[in-house]
């Protein structure tokens, strides 16, 4: 099961509206100017989802994880390297929160925030314009390490998984803070969304 | 009505929320669509001092005349679906109540809050429910140890200011006596006696062990404000070894100590900062000389970690260190103090010793037995 070139497209494209909503909530929320870089998208399978992060992110990580239910049904996650995650609490608290770079539970309390509005504001495009509406679970925090985080995401299922994985950067100050979205989801949830984004492809 | 709407009754849910609120200590409110007050638990009336009686029933917004418009934003967002977190750090509460006992000094009470929607069987939006949980106490303490922290930080920054100006303001003077010392030995000032000679002679070595505690101390100031850097150059470890015995031998000789070495034939290649790695050899061997009064100190080199690594490791035959000694005796200022006579110097070459192997990516070790000696291993990545 895979997503045709203008399915991903559309897949990025709605992705990248989603995330310049996000950006929009948080510089309201923050009153500082945040923006977002158009994000780049990866489709694979989920046994495959470790190597292809580990080449981008290490160490410790903070992950925002939600679980969506409705016409497609998944986990959704975003992570951001523990490092980044407490500068930008930081900047976004004007440095009440993530002194010294741990992340306190205050610091832990906005990246949730953060975390539950990037996702939702990326999600909410496939009720809004792929017709398929989900609602979300209570988002939860973890400081884990990749290993640890994505083994949650293994789940033994009776159908294939897949992992869609969006690359992007946020911008605020001096700061640039690369985060990653991951939506896994099984193979009938993956086949809505293709027939969804192929009935909007011209 | 049959059990099973009752059960799906949204009334009975909010009421049943409100129960959990209380027994979890959370504030629980239930809004409809139109924002009309649904679920007022316990924790509420006692946090806003609003009794439910008067509050189910009417608009949030007029039992909170001051419910900013990011609040009730959120409220529109979770009633049209969406599950809203609210962070104290960026909105500090939902609901305007006066902060616990022994937390009056914040003025408000501090809130952590999760808006989730209220939907029918039939997914329908019925409206929404805020769980509220009071974390002033929490904001109060990570503002202290934040307070704290700045404050250490703060000390620690002037204490190495003071260290390198105060060592600084030192070191000229020292040079100064040296070079006025060594320019009278030299007669150029006169005619010098032998008594006189040998004067001069002791000023110059107090000068010279002076100018060595200085340089303790302004190193240790350097590790201790992170302004130590190290300059990676390719070169060997046996050389390195080599050139610290050399230096040390004559101390070694004046004690009547035997020097020992066991040196692997071939280059050691390592790149790494080859004046810091000597200067900690030398504090080693150095400090085994001064603690040993009979016997020897013996310097051997090796390869661990699978060849990764350098050990340095100095062996020698001085009067030992009790567990309970060793504990802290890389800390700045650490003095082992059960040596019959007391030594000379600051406590600051271990201390220093340790910062400059943790810079270069490694660490020292030691092991002891009282009445047979110590063994030191400096251990420094290839």
């Amino acid at each position: 099961m895979t997503l045709s070139e203008a399915e991903t497209d559309a897949l990025a494209e709605l992705f990248n509206v989603g995330l310049h909503r996000a950006a929009a909530s948080l510089s309201e929320v923050t009153g500082q100017r945040i923006i977002v870089d158009m994000p780049k998208l990866v489709i694979c399978e989920i046994s495959e989802i470790e190597q292809r992060l580990a080449e981008l992110v290490g160490g410790e990580i903070a992950t925002v994880h939600q679980i969506f239910g409705g016409s497609v049904a998944g986990d959704a996650v975003l992570l951001i390297e523990h490092e980044k995650a407490a500068a930008l609490a930081r900047l976004m608290t004007d440095g009440d929160a993530a002194t010294g770079g741990r992340l306190d539970q205050s610091a832990r309390e906005v990246l949730t925030e953060i975390g539950n509005i990037v996702l939702g504001a990326c999600l909410s495009g496939f009720g809004d314009m792929l017709q398929l509406p989900v609602s979300f679970s209570v988002p939860r925090i973890h400081i884990e390490s990749l290993r640890t985080i994505l083994g949650s995401l293994l789940i033994a299922s009776n159908e294939p998984q897949y992992a869609v994985v969006v690359a992007t950067q946020f911008r605020l100050s001096e700061l640039a803070v690369d985060g990653y979205l991951v939506i896994a989801v099984g193979a009938r949830s993956l086949a809505r969304i293709s027939e969804a984004l192929r009935n909007r492809v011209p | 009505m049959t059990s099973g709407e009752r059960a799906g009754d949204p009334a009975l849910r909010s009421e049943a929320m409100a129960e959990i609120g209380n027994l979890l200590g959370l504030g629980v409110l239930s809004v409809d669509k139109t924002l009309i007050v649904t679920g007022w638990n316990e924790w509420l009336e006692r946090a806003t001092g609003k009794p439910r009686a008067i509050v189910l029933g009417r608009s949030l917004r007029e039992v909170e005349p001051t419910l900013r418009p990011a609040a009730v934003a959120a409220f529109d967002r979770a009633i049209q679906g969406s599950v809203v977190v609210m962070s104290q750090a960026l909105h500090e509460y939902l609901l305007e109540a006066p902060a616990p006992g022994g937390f009056e000094h914040l003025g408000r009470m501090r809130q952590s809050v999760r808006i989730l929607p209220l939907r029918n069987e039939a997914s329908q939006s019925l409206g929404a429910t805020a769980f509220i949980e009071d974390v002033t106490e929490r904001v109060a303490r990570e503002a202290d140890l934040r307070a704290a922290a700045e404050a250490a930080q703060r000390a620690d920054e002037a204490k190495s200011k003071f260290f390198t100006s105060m060592s600084h303001e030192l070191r000229t003077p020292i040079g100064a006596i040296a070079g006025y010392a060594d320019l009278l030995a030299s007669g150029m000032f006169g005619t010098v006696t032998e008594t006189q000679t040998e004067r001069l002679a002791r000023i110059k070595t107090v000068a010279s062990h002076l100018q060595h505690i200085v340089d303790d101390v302004l190193a240790f100031a350097r590790i201790g404000a992170g302004r130590e850097e190290a300059a990676l150059t390719d070169g060997d470890a046996i050389t390195l070894a080599r050139e610290a015995l050399i230096a040390v031998e004559p101390l070694a000789v004046k004690k009547g100590l035997a020097v020992r070495s066991r040196l692997p034939a071939d280059r050691m290649p390592i790149r790494t900062d080859q004046v810091k790695v000597r200067q900690i050899l030398i504090n080693l061997l150095g400090n085994a000389i001064k603690f040993t009064e009979r016997g020897s100190i013996e310097l051997e080199v090796s390869l661990v970690d699978e060849g990764r690594t350098v050990a340095f490791s100095v062996l020698d035959t001085g009067p030992g260190i009790s567990q309970a000694n060793l504990t802290g005796i890389f800390d700045p200022f650490t003095r082992v103090p059960n040596h019959d006579r007391p030594k000379p110097g600051t406590g600051l070459g271990l201390a220093v010793s340790r910062g400059l192997a943790r810079l270069l990516g490694g660490d020292i070790s030691v092991t002891s037995e009282v009445g047979v000696g110590s063994r030191f291993t400096a251990r420094i990545p290839r």
